[in-house]
């Protein structure tokens, strides 16, 4: 920030550090922050849509994540920019609510930003522009409601989900196997699903990555699937019917929390103490063995006596079972946690099918399946992919693909996507623009515009001209009433995007709609910048 | 030539940086003005925002108090200006800008009499003749609102929270939030009307709209260990037990020594650490507890022992959403679970946990002793959020007023351009140097009328004197002329067009404003020492014998 000076020519400091403050204002103030913001919409442009493009990102620490989905990347490039910043939030909220459309949001975001860039220079008061957003918004949600479709769930095997889920799947790199990855998603979605409450929960669904084998090897396990294996190599590989003893103490002699010292002054003293290390260990067993359990899950270590003492009591064990594998395998088999062996009773044991070690590949690695459980149906999706890098991004991609069936379970209305509920809103509100007798007029025009800059950007990432086909489709909309017409990225020969059967979750598409428009509001109202100077 | 010579008297400590004078008033007054300005654009239905990056950390904020604490004005002067700012927060909540635009405004105005001789007192004095008159005249103005019907009273609080709602972003959303900010208020004891018993919680995630208020007390679920999901999750009714202990297994005393000898007595201290905690969890189970809350965190130990007995819990909750549970639910925080009686228990009518957003929340519902209310904010980014709140807070802190003093005036600059009006009109029947002092008095109030058609980006000139001369003309129909932003013409009757303001906040503005520019008048020297640890050779030294350039005269 420049020094004032006084009537006498002498500067005053006002502020702190002033003069390492740099202060921006007015028309100066909203350019750079709008630049800032399209700037990140314009990096994840390219990532839009069923041939959009990945990003490879490299962390400080030397990790590569290649990926598609926006709230990743924009997380991922650690934007120091604070207007940049809230375009990163604007699509990790999205992320948190919706699950999917994260892209979408943020180069709408852009798109309603460099129209209002525009508008500015024609010296339109950013306040009058958000205000004709904001109509703009009402109206554009109002048809989407009234565009939307419900659909019938269960339908034909579920089939809507498993298009949704494909569409969600369409723009991922594992979109070759899409219909295969959908039907593992809608399963798992159903298997958790309270259909009766229109609930889901979805930490029911754990997604367990292993790199090796390909995609097609990707599997819903309809239990809980967990990354270790039994305490000893001899120990017995399946347990059928296991009654499962769940533990918070480790099997290790008992050790108070105050600071303790052992002295051992004479050999006799030594032997004392281990033998009743030994006994402790035979206790241990014994209190597990009794209350008729035939497997037991630790979180804890085990000492090595012990872990021989399991094996000789023909007890299979598994040790260093995480916190929430074990609250997860606790909800599932019905068990109760147990914090010390003499706690333990036939009634606290959980109940399961059948617990078995599974091995993939030729590799080494192992893991334990737990499956018909009694109580709730967790579900696990094992990913299996030939990259660490390829399987993250399957593990994102699925995730979606989950969030979309759920929001589907939660309300069943779908728009149609393609472009086609952006192009049919951007029709609506361009007419709604005509009715505004004042300065707004301007600010709902552009907003229409913004958002045919979606199909826009759809058209362009699938390498057809934007232009031509984006005014194809909205003369076909117009003419044929028809607000499913879309852009045919696939180059199906349709773009009738039912035909097509691209659907996406009504919710999603309102809630960008929504934010994007709430975050360029925002980003319009600040007229003042001060930051250090180095920003 | 040793005659001319002045002996050097040393009374400061080098590096003191002294300034006296007139000029010293007038280069406060400066300083003012340039503080004021950065908030000047804030004020208003136009009002634009500010974003400040301090650090990591970027604050977008319309609040004029939030705004000020952030730039960390050094200037001595000026720093009078962001202590006004926050006493008109505290006591009001709302306002702050314009208290801080009209203290700049009406030093402004003293500054040429000051640069023409006339003795600061005498300007001070003017001032606080001309706000007393000012005050008189507003009490007189300010409007009844009757305390007897309730759907009108209801009316008038959503018409003022509305008011203090329109510069802020949540502006378009307002008719929503002033439902809600008021809904909060009224749920609290209208005696006592205390504003801690509003909480707000932020969730990122859905849109604005999504908002929604909690007849009750409403916490983000605290950090939790295995076995907490088999705890049940509703409760009807339920006896909240409320402590501040630590229910872990641990050790009792942290450098106790206990000797010994044989190696059997070495289970009993394990066992004996295991019975101090399950004598803790036995009491509470004992006593009825149905739902446990600390301030510490409770175990996983503990956590899967309620979860056996079917009792929820929750540890690590902030104290101040602790403190709420116990306003609401009439419990006792306990810091011992010793001789725990079910009397020191709170209940409410209906606990549960319930998804919002990503997050999972911890609702109270119903409380029967205090009434309380928690307003969960829903919005796309962490910084929309934040604004949202501290717009909503001034809101309820107009409202709360509202409640209590129920008399108010028109806003959009109609109540300060009646009363600059009255103080012209008065002006003229004074003798003296006052009459030019009350003059400007009465004309730096019109700088918030000003200031609010500028940022709309009106034509102020235009508009200011068509305020004028409705207001000079219409008498009682005139008092209560405008400005309208939306409108064509410029101007309206704000009254009739609701957009409403406690008196209060108006008498408090006034007050802080005018106690604040006198202050600054009245002083004529600053002495400034230099920091004890900063190195004084940092600065070029005069040369030894000669007195710095300052002080001879």
């Amino acid at each position: 920030m420049s020094l004032a000076f006084d009537d006498y020519g002498r500067p005053y400091i006002i502020l702190r550090d002033q003069g390492q403050k740099k202060r921006m204002k007015g028309l100066e103030a909203y350019k750079s922050n709008i630049l800032a913001a399209k700037a990140v919409a314009n990096t994840l442009q390219s990532s839009l849509g069923p041939k959009g493009m990945d990003k490879m990102l490299v962390s400080p620490d030397g990790d590569v994540s290649v990926t598609n989905d926006g709230a990743t990347i924009v997380e991922k490039m650690e934007i120091q920019h604070p207007t940049a910043k809230l375009l990163v939030e604007l699509s990790q909220s999205q992320d948190a609510e919706i699950g999917d459309g994260t892209t979408g949001v943020v180069v709408l975001a852009g798109k309603l930003l460099e129209q209002a860039l525009t508008l500015l220079d024609k010296g339109i008061h950013p306040l009058k522009i958000s205000d004709g957003f904001d109509r703009a918004c009402d109206v554009a949600i109002k048809h989407l409601e009234s565009i939307a479709e419900e659909i019938d769930i269960q339908a034909n095997d579920h089939e809507a989900l498993i298009q949704a889920a494909c569409t969600a799947l369409g723009s991922k790199v594992v979109s070759k196997r899409k219909r295969e990855l959908g039907k593992i998603a809608v399963t798992a979605v159903l298997d958790v699903a309270d259909l009766k409450r229109k609930d889901v929960n979805l930490d029911l669904i754990k997604i367990q990555t292993k790199t090796g084998g390909s995609v097609e090897d990707t599997r819903l396990i309809s239990g809980i699937l967990i990354d270790k294996d039994m305490s000893h190599p001899q120990m017995q590989k399946e347990v059928k019917d296991a009654k499962i003893c769940l533990l918070t103490c480790p099997f290790e002699p008992p050790k108070p929390k105050t600071k303790h010292n052992i002295n051992i002054s004479s050999a006799e003293d030594y032997k004392k103490l281990y033998q009743q290390e030994q006994q402790y260990f035979v206790e241990m067993v014994k209190l597990v063995k009794d209350s008729g359990a035939n497997i037991a899950l630790c979180q804890w270590g085990f000492d090595d006596e012990a872990n021989h003492l399991l094996l000789q009591n023909d007890l299979p064990a598994v040790r260093w079972v995480s916190g929430t594998d074990v609250e997860l395998i606790a909800m599932a088999t019905g068990a109760r946690i147990i914090p010390r062996f003499q706690e333990i009773t036939p009634e606290k044991l959980g109940k399961a099918g059948c617990i078995k070690e599974v091995q993939f590949g030729t590799s080494n690695e192992r893991m334990l399946v737990i499956e018909n459980c009694q109580c709730t149906k967790a579900v696990t999706i094992l990913i299996r992919g030939g990259s660490q890098m390829i399987v993250d991004e399957a593990k994102r991609s699925i995730h979606d693909a989950i969030c979309v069936i759920r929001n589907l379970i939660k309300d069943n209305r779908i728009v149609y996507g393609g472009g086609s509920a952006e192009l049919a809103c951007a029709l609506q509100v361009l007419q709604y623009a005509d009715e505004v007798s004042s300065v707004e007029q301007y600010a709902v025009r552009s907003f229409a515009d913004a958002l045919e800059g979606i199909p826009c950007c759809l058209a362009d990432n699938c390498g057809l001209n934007p232009i031509t086909s984006v005014a194809q489709a909205k003369s076909r909309q117009l003419t044929e009433k028809n607000p499913r017409i879309g852009i045919d990225c696939m180059e199906l020969g349709t773009s009738d995007m039912k035909e097509q059967k691209i659907y996406e979750t009504l919710s999603s598409k309102k809630q960008q709609i929504q934010l994007a428009t709430q975050v360029v509001k925002m980003i319009l109202k600040i007229d003042d910048v001060i930051a250090p100077d180095d920003y | 030539m040793s005659q001319f010579l002045q002996p050097t008297i040393l009374l400061l400590r080098e590096g003191t940086d002294t300034s006296q004078g007139r000029a010293q008033i007038v280069s406060n007054i400066n300083a003012v003005q340039a503080v004021a300005d950065v908030v000047k654009s804030t004020l208003g239905p136009r009002g634009m925002d500010k974003m400040i990056q301090t650090g990591p950390k970027v604050t977008i904020s319309n609040d004029g108090a939030t705004i000020l604490n952030l730039l960390e004005v050094v200037h001595p002067a000026a720093r009078v200006l962001v202590d006004i700012a926050k006493s008109q927060d505290d006591e009001v909540g709302d306002g702050t800008t314009s208290t801080t635009l009209l203290a700049a405004e009406l030093l402004k105005e003293a500054k040429p009499f000051i640069e023409e001789g006339i003795h600061p007192q005498i300007v001070i004095q003017g001032y606080r003749k001309a706000l007393e008159l000012a005050l008189e005249k507003l009490e007189g103005f300010s409007i009844n609102i009757s305390r007897d019907a309730p759907e009108e009273k209801r009316d008038t609080l959503l018409k003022c929270a509305q008011t203090a709602l329109n510069s802020k972003l949540l502006a378009n959303t307002k008719q929503f939030f002033s439902e809600l900010v008021v809904s909060a208020v009224e749920k609290l004891d209208p005696n006592i009307l205390d504003r801690d018993l509003i909480g707000i919680k932020n969730v990122t995630g859905g849109s604005v709209t999504d908002s929604f208020l909690v007849d009750g007390v409403a916490f983000k679920k605290t950090f939790s260990y295995a076995g907490f999901e088999q705890q049940p999750k509703r409760f009807e009714n339920p006896k909240i037990c409320l402590l501040n202990l630590e229910l872990e297994l641990k050790s009792e005393k942290e450098n106790a020594e206990i000797r010994i000898e044989k190696p059997e007595e070495y289970q009993q201290i394990v066992d004996a650490e295991w019975a101090l905690i399950y004598e803790k969890l036995d009491i509470i189970v004992k006593a009825g507890a149905q739902i446990v809350l600390s301030k510490l965190p409770i175990g996983d130990l503990a956590t899967q022992y309620f979860a056996d007995r079917n009792i929820f819990c929750a540890g690590r909750v902030p104290q101040e959403d602790l403190l709420r549970v116990q306003k609401a639910t009439g419990g006792q925080i306990q810091t011992t679970v010793n001789g725990l009686n079910p009397e020191t228990f709170g209940t409410c009518g209906l606990f549960e946990e319930v998804q919002v957003g990503a997050e999972r929340y911890n609702l109270f519902k119903n409380c029967p002793q205090s009434r309380t209310a928690t307003i969960v904010l829903r919005g796309g980014a962490e910084q929309f959020i934040q604004e949202a709140e501290r717009s909503l807070n001034d809101a309820i802190m107009i409202v709360r007023r509202c409640f209590k003093a129920n008399k108010i005036v028109a806003g959009g600059g109609a109540i300060e351009l009646e009363l600059s009006r009255y103080l012209r009109h008065y002006a003229r029947s004074v003798t003296g140097k006052t009459q030019y002092i009350v003059n400007s008095f009465a004309k730096a109030l019109e700088v918030i009328p000003r200031t609010i058609a500028e940022n709309a980006g009106l034509n102020s000139i235009e508009i200011m004197n068509k305020l004028r001369q409705r207001h000079a003309q219409g008498g009682e129909e005139g008092r209560w002329y405008g400005v309208d932003i939306n409108g064509a013409s410029g101007v309206c009757d704000t009254h009739s067009s609701f957009v409403w303001e406690p008196s209060l906040v108006k008498r408090n503005a006034l007050c802080s404003a005018t106690e604040a520019a006198c202050a600054i008048l009245s002083i004529d020297e600053t002495v400034k020492n230099p920091k004890s640890d900063q190195d004084t050779k940092m600065k070029p030294r005069g040369q030894p014998g000669r007195p710095p350039m300052g002080m001879r005269r």
